[in-house]
């Protein structure tokens, strides 16, 4: 098995499910969660052939010389990680969408975007690396599009048209490199052949900042989580968002690790910006799937912080905290949409009491909001404990500020259980039958023991995430 | 080719023997097929290439069309193209392209409508000013001391240089470039469907393709003055271009100002001339947009023909209409877009390459820029299909079984060449 097939396998078979099964409501469900449960195994049995150093190559497919337009798969321990957490992410989400309605459309879209997004982890051709990283764009406008909430369209116009216009300077970044380097593969380009390194570092940082997304590229994010279906968020957020993180580590940090240290104060702010600002918002917000957005915001603003430390510990506690994040969001964006679903309201408001009516789903809730805020014994206080140690290891002790952010999360997240799930049952809430699929509730319940399990035991996690980054040289330490 | 090309005259003229009979049909797809025979075995590279892209779109064009008189025209729009795409000399470039205008004339005067007939006059008096430039630029050349059966010059007198800019305004006409884009709209959008697709699609490309052939050792050799000029005059077609196409109603008139943007991306090889890929970057773009630009006006046709639809509100919710046309028209619009794994992408990444190579970062940062704006109207109408309700419509009854092998086989192309680079590349 070559990787290949789970590129392209995917969308012909998504174009084939649209095409010749529309009416049928069953075989495309199966057949994703089929295809997803494989991808999850074809990532995991990637970690035994995974080579001490360097990449496991998976085959060069498609060359054209000239343009050196070549399809090249190879993997490490980075891009593994990212693969699993995809796979994973998507069987879980295809669980929690078992009832979406149109499920032909809906789950070749989701198909789709898989093989796009493997092809994202897997190609080190820029190139190639551009093209599936453009391709994660339409299923999710479709998706967002058709499955959203009221404000919809303008939400799925908003998010293609930014992220798009994010990515030219992304391929014009490529370009340059190219010209400067001859070569279109990132394990290749060095950063000292290239001319203008400074210009390709900006480009290329405003373009993945906006995926992240970093303040102040951000404003896309609130509007297409909350108008997305449910799971859709879950994928915003658990994967799409990563994709910006894991190209930041991989083409920014790495790739170019000089001009990276030259300006990671800059990183550094931003991230801390993202993170302060994103907490405030979260404290106003009064709409409950926003609030969860807001929340997801700031957390990738650790992850920036993490980033821009530079140093081993620092990538380690990046990677740890993007798995951490996507467990816990997810369950916190699919229990808004069930709330929502239920109560038709997005506003806490209308809300309160929930906790009498449907006590497991809103333990779940309790849960990964304790997790957000960073509680002991969720993945979440591992993810912050990283990050605060590592960036005060490299920026001094004034970084303690980090931990100012989980003062704010704390502050949003249990004025948040406050008002949602406690308190005082609304009229609404007491009318309202509060019942949720067997399907649903499992997948609620994996993402619940995720986050208890690699909190409790972070090394069931480190012990991969740690060799991610042994093959680099990084030049993280101090300013 | 020369097989090809008197295969394909040869066709368009015993077609007219074959005048409203039903036949008419398989005997013009059966020559476009023999030239795409006889041209593939002469090779596949290069110009080559687009020479039997141009027959397949032909083809698809003519399996699409009821109308007689059209596919016989078609014919002879085919055997033109081949002329100007394999002139080597500076007459046989001005003879072909004179033959191209018009015939390209005789197609858009069949006229049905006033609205037609408004689209086919500004065409006319569009071609003959342009006509009338390029004779005045190619008598500066002449009486420099320019002579017309050899290549375009490369050293040239002050005289010969005025006349070949000159002419290349005259080329700016067929390609719509601002300033000299107004007929465009007009045509493009106005006369008959097909035609808009023979004239927006292929005429075009086919025209960017020879001028760039027989001009672009001439600008190598003035880059000094030519690059500014093209750089300029290419940022602000493109511009303009996008920005008039947003908020268009009529989906016509949004796909002609997309035209006009998309020739001021295929100038930009102009500029870049000094590139090794500027060759390759218009080959690539030529071939993405001659196959998606046609299967977009081929589907306008069919939505005007049998869903009665013109205007972006009327194709609202048309993917439950039907899905497959939705289906294959969106695939083209993304493609239009620069969506990746569709031609539109590689054409526009190979071409702006070359403007990178050639050193204009800067230009391709706007370029690029631009091209995402265009994602906005494109997305546009695949948000009237996909995401509004559907309004209840009547359908006519018209078979649309042939239009639609059509779009399947240009969506073929479209898909093909978003992925396999190779061919384009002489691989």
């Amino acid at each position: 098995m070559s990787g290949i097939e789970l590129i392209f396998g995917p969308i012909i078979l998504a174009a084939l499910l649209a095409l010749f099964f529309r009416g049928e409501n069953i075989i495309s469900k199966y057949v994703s969660l089929g295809l997803f449960i494989y991808m999850l195994s074809y990532a995991l049995s990637l970690f035994a052939k995974l080579p001490q150093k360097g990449y496991l190559q998976l085959g060069t497919y498609l060359p054209v010389e000239k343009f050196d337009f070549v399809l090249t798969l190879q993997v490490d321990m980075l891009s593994t990680i990212m693969l699993t957490l995809t796979a994973l992410l998507l069987i879980l989400v295809t669980l929690s969408s078992w009832s979406m309605k149109s499920p032909s459309l809906y789950f070749s879209l989701l198909i789709m975007f898989s093989g796009a997004i493997f092809g994202v982890f897997m190609s080190t051709n820029f190139l190639w690396f551009f093209i599936f990283w453009e391709l994660t764009l339409v299923p999710m406008y479709f998706l967002v599009g058709i499955w959203g909430a009221e404000r919809r369209v303008y939400a799925a116009v908003k998010f293609f048209l930014y992220t798009h216009v994010a990515s030219m300077f992304i391929l014009l970044a490529f370009f340059l490199i190219y010209k400067e380097s001859g070569h279109f593969d990132m394990t290749l380009v060095k950063e000292g052949v290239l001319l203008s390194p400074v210009l390709i570092w900006w480009l290329l940082f405003i373009g993945f900042a906006v995926k992240m997304p970093i303040f102040p590229f951000h404003t896309w994010l609130p509007d297409a989580h909350v108008q997305a279906p449910a799971p859709i968020s879950v994928l915003l957020a658990g994967v799409l968002l990563k994709m910006g993180a894991y190209a930041m580590i991989r083409m920014v940090i790495i790739m170019l690790p000089e001009t990276s240290q030259q300006y990671a104060w800059i990183i550094l702010i931003l991230g801390l910006v993202t993170m302060f600002y994103a907490a405030f918002m979260a404290i106003y917000e009064t709409h409950l799937k926003k609030m969860v957005a807001y929340s997801s915001i700031s957390h990738m603003g650790l992850v920036v912080i993490a980033i821009s430390t530079m140093s081993y510990a620092g990538l380690s506690a990046a990677l740890y905290e993007m798995i951490g994040h996507a467990f816990i969001i997810a369950p916190l964006f699919l229990i808004a949409g069930f709330f929502h679903s239920k109560t038709g309201s997005w506003q806490m408001a209308d809300m309160g009491g929930i906790m009498q009516k449907a006590p497991y789903i809103s333990a779940i809730f309790v849960l990964a909001g304790l997790g957000a805020l960073g509680l002991p014994g969720t993945m979440g206080f591992v993810g912050e404990l990283s990050i605060l140690l590592s960036s005060v290891q490299s920026f001094g002790l004034w970084m303690v500020v980090v931990a100012l952010g989980s003062m704010f999360g704390a502050g949003y997240i249990i004025w948040t259980l406050r008002r949602v799930i406690y308190g005082e049952m609304s009229e609404v809430v007491r009318s309202t039958k509060f019942s949720m699929s067997m399907l649903e509730f499992v997948s609620l319940a994996i993402f619940a023991v995720f986050i208890i399990l690699f909190g409790l035991f972070p090394n069931l996690l480190f012990e991969y995430i740690n060799p991610a980054f042994a093959q680099f040289e990084l030049l993280g330490g101090a300013l | 080719m020369i097989t090809a090309f008197y295969i394909l005259f040869a066709f368009a003229l015993l077609s007219i023997v074959l005048h409203r009979s039903f036949l008419l049909k398989p005997f013009a797809l059966l020559g476009l097929a023999l030239s795409f025979f006889y041209t593939l075995s002469a090779g596949h590279e290069g110009i080559k290439l687009f020479e039997l892209i141009v027959e397949i779109v032909l083809f698809a064009v003519v399996l699409h069309e009821r109308d007689e008189m059209s596919m016989t025209q078609t014919l002879f729009i085919g055997a033109s193209s081949l002329l100007l795409l394999e002139s080597e000399s500076l007459l046989s470039f001005i003879i072909a392209f004179e033959a191209l205008s018009l015939i390209s004339v005789i197609l858009v005067s069949q006229v049905k409508t006033k609205e037609q007939a408004e689209g086919a006059v500004k065409m006319f008096i569009a071609g003959a000013i342009a006509t009338g430039i390029l004779f005045l630029g190619l008598s500066f050349y002449v009486m420099g001391g320019g002579i017309l059966l050899e290549p375009l010059k490369t050293e040239t007198s002050s005289f010969e240089s005025i006349g070949v800019f000159i002419m290349l305004i005259a080329l700016f006409y067929k390609l719509t470039i601002v300033p000299f884009h107004g007929w465009a709209i007009d045509t493009y959008a106005k006369v008959s469907h097909v035609h808009g697709a023979i004239l927006s699609g292929v005429a075009k490309t086919v025209v960017a393709i020879a001028a760039f052939k027989i001009f672009a050792p001439f600008l190598l050799q003035h880059l000094q003055l030519a690059t500014p000029l093209l750089v300029v005059v290419a940022l602000i077609t493109m511009t303009l271009g996008n920005f008039l196409a947003l908020f268009r109603e009529n989906i016509a008139q949004m796909l002609s100002y997309s035209s006009i943007a998309h020739a001021g991306y295929m100038l930009l090889a102009f500029a870049a001339v000094q590139s090794e890929y500027a060759k390759d970057g218009i080959l690539y773009m030529s071939i993405a947009y001659i196959f998606m630009q046609s299967a977009a006006f081929l589907v306008l046709d069919i939505l005007r023909k049998t869903y009665k639809v013109k205007t972006l509100k009327e194709l609202s919710g048309f993917s439950k209409q039907s899905p497959l046309l939705g289906a294959l028209f969106s695939i083209q619009l993304l493609s239009l877009a620069g969506i990746p794994l569709l031609a539109g992408f590689l054409g526009k990444a190979v071409l702006f390459y070359a403007v990178v190579d050639a050193g204009l970062w800067w230009v391709v940062l706007i370029a690029l820029l631009n091209s995402a704006l265009s994602v906005a109207y494109y997305a546009w109408v695949i948000k009237s299909i996909y995401f509004d309700t559907l309004e209840a419509k009547e359908v006519c009854c018209a078979d649309t079984s042939f239009p639609l092998m059509a779009q399947i086989i240009l969506v073929a192309g479209t898909v093909y060449f978003g992925i396999f680079a190779g061919m384009v590349f002489g691989a």
